[in-house]
């Protein structure tokens, strides 16, 4: 297996390699993606990374900036026209206003603030937010709702959307099922111990079952100790000040998640910021950081903490974790890895990017994830040494202050584990893992070959297809949605403001004939809104393709 | 360059944690085997149960917990999104509608953490610059979302008026001063309906009054007061007689009275919809598991049907205080 494989990637790198060197030549540039890291891999970094690291991230041609400046601009235009419309009186007001008797009070919302959200997104709002009726599996069944006024208001006609292809929810090893033999076990301890626990961790909220899944994260991870919380976002923003304080500090990467910023923030460190996966930037800030201490005092800085995600969620990349581990190690600082998107999805086992990288656990100081995405439940939890486990229960704002998680969502988490671990006696958790991983490629390599542009990881599991264009970005969702395929688009202010995407989260439950299904009706809808931007599209070399097809299904 | 190697190689960082000894009080958890109700078994032995916030008694429901199977079978446990991609379900909606038609105001928003729902519900509206005048014994949630809103925070001492007239008439003659500024600055009063931190109540009627003295808005945090004051439970502005639409937000978590997980807020619509883009835990975070917000609706369901559960709340409580004051 090894070595045919070895002369398949190495044949594939050599083209690559070629495209790009014919692509500088005619002046199209590209960003941080295949170039650098397909040189590094082929030749000086050959020895860190066991497998081929490939990321895409191309850069559309020059005309659809253009264009997508353009269409901000009419929208902006109409926008103060409305808005001028609506001061005047020509227009109807409607939005909710101030109540009479605090008419003098200071306004509570800047006009200015919400000139985007009044003007932009509310024409486009009927493609968010929408309400499903059965459980987020491989399809479900939407409520249909119908707007009247365009989309200052929705009403339910009270029919359903039967099977909808759900491409949107984060259901990546499939465990959001209703089956009654799976869910036996859960259904036995809500029956059991209800649904509240009234009361937060150091007081009367440890409930047995909490050790017992404590106890099996930790086993799962390959770590000494794990703790868990009862809200992903609540893990970050309440642990990372617990962590680090004042004269610390933080490295994040560009695009990380809310909840890591907020928990930075809150933490009172200073925070630095380095270009997404780029180890260079991250270098030469360590560097920096090191030979010249704390801003003014020049003092030296207590510790330095490394904030990164294992995959990204708007971009589909994933981190670059053997170069890391060997900058942390040089310049002895410490690694943060929230595997909310990756842990389940990436690795063999489904253990996360750091089996993904062939990689040990204990080279990651603090491993934090979430259950919400892979194991079909709610929570996080943090992961490492005993010492670190111990200071953080004593510690965290969470286990004071916060309530636990409710015993029957701990059991769904203990049963899916189990499932991947093959602790329940069957190899569906392995299945699982491997259906993923074969989804995925599938998926991305049809998506390349169809011409899309699309960013990341070619073994991630979130897939983003770049729309650009604001007028797309509705038109796509709702023509999609036609179709009875459910997506979710994305645009400003969570992406940058030019490249509005359609993102893709592929699941283990999807069959072939869904993910055919799916890719067709975006074949069609690409030629018809004209979203096949990409310059490279593989299907010109279609004896590689032969190749690596016999590679996977093995 | 030399020199630039020798300090990064001389320099050692702190210890990521320091080690905390074994005998740490909080290291060692009471661990709680089987449902924490009236009588719990902590650490294998068998007790009475005076620390869990279970203030109706809802935990061990017979009804909530069908409720709640029922939405296990239909919709399994977890959500897998956020609200705004595809993580709303229809529960949710209809939770939202039970909590406004009970509060009786036009819109509630639900979070799926307690703790998140006064800690993004406060940076939402409250931007650096503007002031926020918070009681001295305000809980660790609101601190903590007052921390994230980067606004200036003056602190009066708990429960008195006097101090916070005094604050409140302070800053209206800095206002005279720069009146251009004190034209976008916002001003907000934080305070709970009943303590965490002393067990008492807050003066409503008089901050009521000082809000249209001052133009200042109220947000209240009913946590613990919400179904345990008021006739029939439905918190501090029942319990006072107030009109609802005279706070501006009220926010309470669903982890105590209503015996489920999760917090809301309420409010009118101008109010409550801002959260909806710009609340950071509503955004930005899974939704509520379905069976969780099913037992929610159950637990309100109860709430309605028995109006008597909330005389015979403070008739214990009455009767605990007097023994226990002697």
């Amino acid at each position: 297996m090894a070595n045919p494989s070895a002369v398949c990637n190495g044949h594939l790198h050599h083209h690559h390699h070629q495209k790009q060197n014919n692509l500088l030549k005619s002046g199209i540039y590209k960003k941080n993606g295949i170039t650098k890291g397909a040189k590094k891999n082929g030749v000086s970094n050959g020895t860190l990374y066991k497998k081929t690291f490939i990321e895409h991230f191309e850069q559309a041609p020059m005309y659809v900036a253009v264009l997508t400046f353009l269409g901000f601009g009419v929208g902006t235009i109409f926008g103060y026209l409305r808005d001028f419309m609506r001061a005047c009186g020509l227009e109807k007001r409607h939005i909710a206003a101030e109540r009479e008797e605090q008419k003098d009070f200071v306004p509570l919302y800047q006009d200015f603030e919400n000139f985007y959200t009044r003007n932009l997104y509310m024409r486009i709002r009927d493609n968010w937010n929408r309400p499903i009726c059965s459980v987020p599996g491989p399809q479900f069944d939407l409520m249909e709702r119908v707007t009247d006024d365009y989309n200052w208001t929705f009403r339910f006609t009270g029919r359903t959307i039967k099977n909808v292809i759900n491409m949107g929810s984060y259901n990546y090893l499939g465990f959001a099922e209703t089956d009654v033999n799976a869910l036996k076990t859960v259904t036995r301890e809500l029956q059991k111990y209800g649904t509240g626990v009234c009361s937060t961790r150091q007081e009367m909220g440890t409930l047995d079952k909490h050790v017992e899944l404590e106890q099996l994260v930790a086993k799962f991870l390959g770590v000494e100790d794990a703790m868990v919380f009862g809200m992903g976002f609540a893990t970050n923003s309440m642990n990372i000040p617990a962590l680090v304080g004042k004269g610390c500090l933080i490295l994040s990467d560009e695009l990380n998640h809310t909840s890591l910023v907020l928990g930075a923030r809150l933490s009172g460190a200073t925070i630095r910021i380095f270009k997404h996966n780029n180890m260079q930037s991250l270098e030469k800030l360590l560097r920096e950081a090191i030979i010249y201490g704390q801003p003014r005092s020049r003092r030296a800085w207590r510790k330095i903490i490394i904030l990164v995600e294992g995959i990204y969620s708007m971009e589909g990349s994933i981190v670059r974790l053997p170069e890391l581990v060997s900058l942390k190690k040089k310049y002895k600082a410490y690694l943060y890895l929230d595997e909310a998107h990756s842990i389940g999805a990436v690795g063999a086992t489904g253990r996360g990017v750091v089996e993904y990288f062939g990689m040990s656990p204990d080279d990651v100081d603090v491993l934090m994830g979430t259950f919400t995405k892979s194991f079909g439940a709610a929570g996080g939890y943090i992961a490492g040494k005993k010492d670190l486990v111990d200071f953080l229960r004593t510690h965290s704002h969470s286990a004071v202050y916060a309530t636990s998680m409710c015993p029957a969502v701990a059991e769904q988490i203990i049963r899916a584990m189990k499932c991947l671990m093959g602790l329940d006696g069957t190899t569906q958790g392995l299945q699982r893992v491997r259906q993923l991983g074969k989804n995925t490629r599938y998926f991305r390599r049809r998506l390349h070959e169809m011409g899309f542009i699309i960013y990341g990881n070619d073994d991630s599991p979130v897939v983003p297809l770049l729309l650009y264009m604001p007028g797309k970005i509705g038109a796509f969702a709702r023509r999609m949605l036609q179709k009875n395929i459910g997506v979710v688009v994305v645009g400003f202010p969570a992406t940058p403001i030019t490249e509005s995407r359609a993102r893709f989260c592929v699941s283990a439950a999807h069959t072939r004939e869904m993910l055919d299904t799916v890719l067709n009706a975006l074949d069609e809808l690409g030629d018809f809104l004209r979203l096949k931007y990409s310059r490279y599209s593989k299907s010109s070399h279609p004896e590689l393709y032969e190749e690596t097809r016999l590679e996977l299904e093995d | 360059v030399q020199e630039k190697e020798e300090l990064i190689e001389e320099w050692q960082p702190e210890p990521l944690v320091p080690s905390v000894p074994k005998d740490h009080p909080a290291l060692n958890y009471n661990i709680v085997s089987g449902p924490p109700t009236h009588t719990v078994t902590v650490n294998g032995k068998k007790c009475i149960n005076f620390a869990s916030f279970n203030f109706l008694g809802l935990l061990d429901n017979e009804k909530v917990k069908s409720a709640a199977q029922a939405s296990l079978k239909k919709y399994g446990v977890g959500t897998c999104g956020p609200r705004g991609f595809y993580g709303t379900f229809d529960v949710h909606l209809e939770l939202e509608e039970r909590l406004a038609e009970f509060m009786r105001t036009e819109e509630a928003i639900i979070y799926s953490y307690g703790f998140a729902t006064i800690a993004s519900a406060i940076p939402a509206y409250s931007k650096r610059g503007d002031i926020v005048f918070v009681d001295e014994a305000a809980c660790f949630a609101i601190q903590k979302g007052l921390q994230a809103s980067r606004s200036s925070i003056k602190l009066f001492k708990h429960n008195d008026m006097a101090d916070l007239e005094r604050l409140l008439k302070e800053q209206e003659t800095e206002d005279q001063k720069n009146p251009r500024k004190a034209r976008v600055t916002r001003r907000f009063i934080v305070v709970e309906g009943l303590y965490m931190n002393t067990g008492d109540v807050c003066p409503l009627p008089e901050l009521i009054k000082l809000k249209y003295k001052y133009k200042v808005r109220i947000f209240l945090e009913e946590s613990l007061s919400f179904g345990v004051l008021g006739e029939r439970g439905r918190g501090i502005t029942e319990h006072f007689g107030i009109n609802i639409d005279d706070i501006d937000l009220i926010s309470a978590n669903m982890e105590n009275s209503l015996a489920s997980i999760g917090g809301f807020c309420c409010g009118r619509s101008f109010i409550i919809d801002h959260q909806r883009l710009s609340g950071q835990g509503y955004c930005f975070s899974a939704s509520l598991p379905p069976l969780l917000a099913a037992a929610a609706i159950e637990a309100l369901n109860i709430m309605e049907d028995n109006p008597d559960i909330f005389q015979t709340l403070r008739a214990k409580c009455e009767r605990i205080h007097k023994a226990l004051q002697g």
